[in-house]
């Protein structure tokens, strides 16, 4: 059995589970936002009334609300308190950060563990070796609240081994990018993917984030990597951090492989109207964009920041263009002002928000305006998510956005160079051979 | 399991975000059913009627896991949703939330608006019985029709708590 088969078959009392088999399997999380917290709330106060079973397995973060703007929000902020009070359940209140971030940096999420939400993009927290799914509001009220528990088909899982480095200037963000684009949106549909290969061996913890994340717009059910020393340094990097419940795979080879090498691979953009339709940069370099953001859930790391921070160099953003940074968590607010990033990318025009899910669907921030144009590091760019449907969203690494905000049009980050010329593998300062 | 009923096509990768627009999440049912699918073809929410089936492409139904979509286009009063793939949570929530959906990987050829269609959930049988051509997707697992049957996970629960203690 794999990670994902042995994590099921433990949760549901089973010896062993196989692709197919439905099982009811105890859940060591549910993590709800704002929204879909809320949602639930209201589904089981409604048709459910049983006490919650193990509260403390619950965590809901206010991630898309900061600062409620209208009555209403805030009437749905102040219901959510009153509802976790009333069951004793986890409260991460404004903010604390994106959703997956917050529960993440905070030491909810640990290897091993059942973990559900109703935020499509859950299945991330594969990248430390739990199995994480993403459920309807309907799971959580009837099965995850009363009982602890969900069903699941064990999902058939696919293998994609990643060989090869990506271009100079590019990185794992465009390397997830450019895998969506190749695999197609949806082709994968109910699979578990398994990211291996010597590629993504060698990432650091949060750039295999960034590969677990897009796994749902493949179709995924979840996706892990197979827990190795970088898994547990970052396990231990964080409050509570235990290995107690970590699962390894037995080395039983993948029914199905899929292998890409991403060595050709430079900056990569997924334009308008979904996030499978991804080109190489210099296809929409030139296109002008009012609004850049770094945040979201592929964004707002401070790797993310330190990377804008060098690639805006001692330039300043365009002026007619707004740069949002909106970064993930508390903690990462606090670490890029250790490093004097928050003062620095303020100097060059940046506008800084708090920690949140920053202009996602654009409750709090973000809405645009017909023929607005929006470059950012979010997960999603479906018309009509924020404001107008006559608006675009274009999805990039945090270099490409920051490359953007500066020049007031998409921009490749392998022409931005800073002043001196930083020549950094992966990073800044490799200009492009014409 | 079977429904029949006038056919509306859609295409590929249908996001959840056409079904309940961001902004109408928080507003009641009645209010948010008025524009599912609006976008797409303003025409749907105005004309659908009761037991009319929803034919879509690959993929529908991405993008937000949140049951609310599901309920939003079981609210327009469709019998039935057919596409060639669902995305996987909008097909989990179809089954919660009690809205038949079947996937047959030709359904997108074989059904045009306004056709009739009959789908058959525990054969995986779709037929177009106005032009007599006929597809075939999997057989429903029958944990979902057992689902389906009591009227979603919910009723299932309060009905069979042993499943899940």
């Amino acid at each position: 059995m794999n990670l994902v088969e042995r994590i099921l078959a433990r949760a549901s009392g089973l010896r062993a589970v196989e692709p197919g088999q439905i099982v009811i399997a105890n859940v060591d999380r549910l993590i709800m936002h704002d929204l879909s917290g809320y949602l639930t709330a209201e589904v089981y106060d409604r048709q459910v009334s049983l006490p919650v079973r193990h509260p403390e397995r619950v965590v809901m973060v206010f991630d898309h609300h900061f600062s409620p703007p209208t009555e209403r929000q805030a009437v749905v902020l102040e219901s959510n308190r009153e509802w976790a009070r009333k069951h004793g359940i986890n409260l991460l209140d404004c903010g604390n950060g994106n959703l997956h971030h917050a529960v993440l940096r905070r030491g909810f999420i640990q290897p091993g563990m059942v973990v559900v939400g109703s935020d499509s993009h859950t299945p991330v927290h594969g990248a430390i070796g739990a199995f994480a799914a993403a459920l309807g509001n309907d799971s959580h009220a009837g099965t995850v609240l009363p009982f602890g528990k969900a069903w699941f088909k064990v999902p058939r899982t696919v293998r994609i081994e990643l060989a090869g480095r990506h271009q100079p200037g590019a990185s794992a963000r465009d390397a997830a990018l450019w895998l969506v684009g190749q695999i197609g949106e949806g082709e994968l549909n109910y699979a578990a993917l398994e990211f291996a290969g010597p590629y993504a061996r060698d990432l650091s913890f949060w750039d295999r984030w960034l590969l677990t994340l897009l796994c749902v717009d493949l179709g995924a059910k979840c996706a892990f990597i197979e827990p190795d020393e970088v898994t547990e340094a970052f396990v231990r990097s964080l409050p509570g951090g235990t290995l107690d419940l970590l699962e390894r795979s037995d080395g039983q080879e993948a029914a199905e492989v899929l292998r890409y090498d991403i060595s050709g691979t430079g900056p990569q953009v997924a334009c308008p109207p979904t996030v499978g339709n991804v080109h190489p940069v210099e296809k929409v370099a030139g296109t002008p964009v009012q609004w850049a953001e770094l945040g979201g859930h592929g964004g707002g790391r401070l790797e993310d920041i330190r990377l804008a921070a060098e690639i805006v160099g001692g330039r300043r953003v365009h002026p007619g263009t707004r740069f949002n940074i909106v970064p993930s968590s508390r903690e990462v607010f606090a670490e890029a002002d250790r490093a004097g990033l928050v003062l620095a990318l303020h100097e060059a025009g940046a506008t800084w928000f708090p920690p949140s899910t920053g202009s996602n669907q654009a409750y709090n921030m973000g809405a645009l305006a017909p023929g607005e144009a929006m470059i950012s590091t979010h997960a999603r760019n479906f018309p009509g998510r924020n404001g107008s449907p006559n608006a675009e969203m274009y999805l990039a690494s945090a270099a490409t956005v920051a490359a953007s905000a500066v020049a007031g049009v998409i921009a490749d980050p392998r022409e931005a160079v800073p002043p001196g010329g930083r020549q950094r593998d992966g990073r800044t300062g490799d200009r492009r051979v014409p | 399991m079977r429904f029949e009923g006038r056919c509306w096509t859609f295409g590929d990768n249908v996001p959840t975000d056409h079904l309940v627009k961001s902004r109408y999440v928080l507003e009641p049912m009645d209010e948010i059913v008025k524009h599912v699918l609006e976008d797409l073809n303003p025409d749907f929410p105005r004309h659908v009627r009761p037991g009319d089936i929803v034919v879509a492409g690959r993929h529908f139904g991405q993008s937000s896991g949140r049951a609310i979509a599901a309920k939003a286009l079981k609210a327009t009063g469709i019998g039935c949703v057919v596409a060639e793939t669902f995305a996987r949570t909008f097909y989990r929530n179809c089954f919660e939330i009690g809205l038949p959906a079947l996937e047959v990987d030709t359904a997108r050829d074989l059904a045009h608006d306004g056709d009739r269609i009959r789908a058959d959930l525990t054969t995986g049988n779709l037929e177009n019985l106005t032009t007599g051509q006929s597809g075939h997707g999997a057989a429903t697992a029958p944990f979902l029709i057992d689902m389906l049957s009591v009227g979603g996970l919910i009723k299932l629960a309060a009905q069979r708590p042993e499943l899940f203690r």
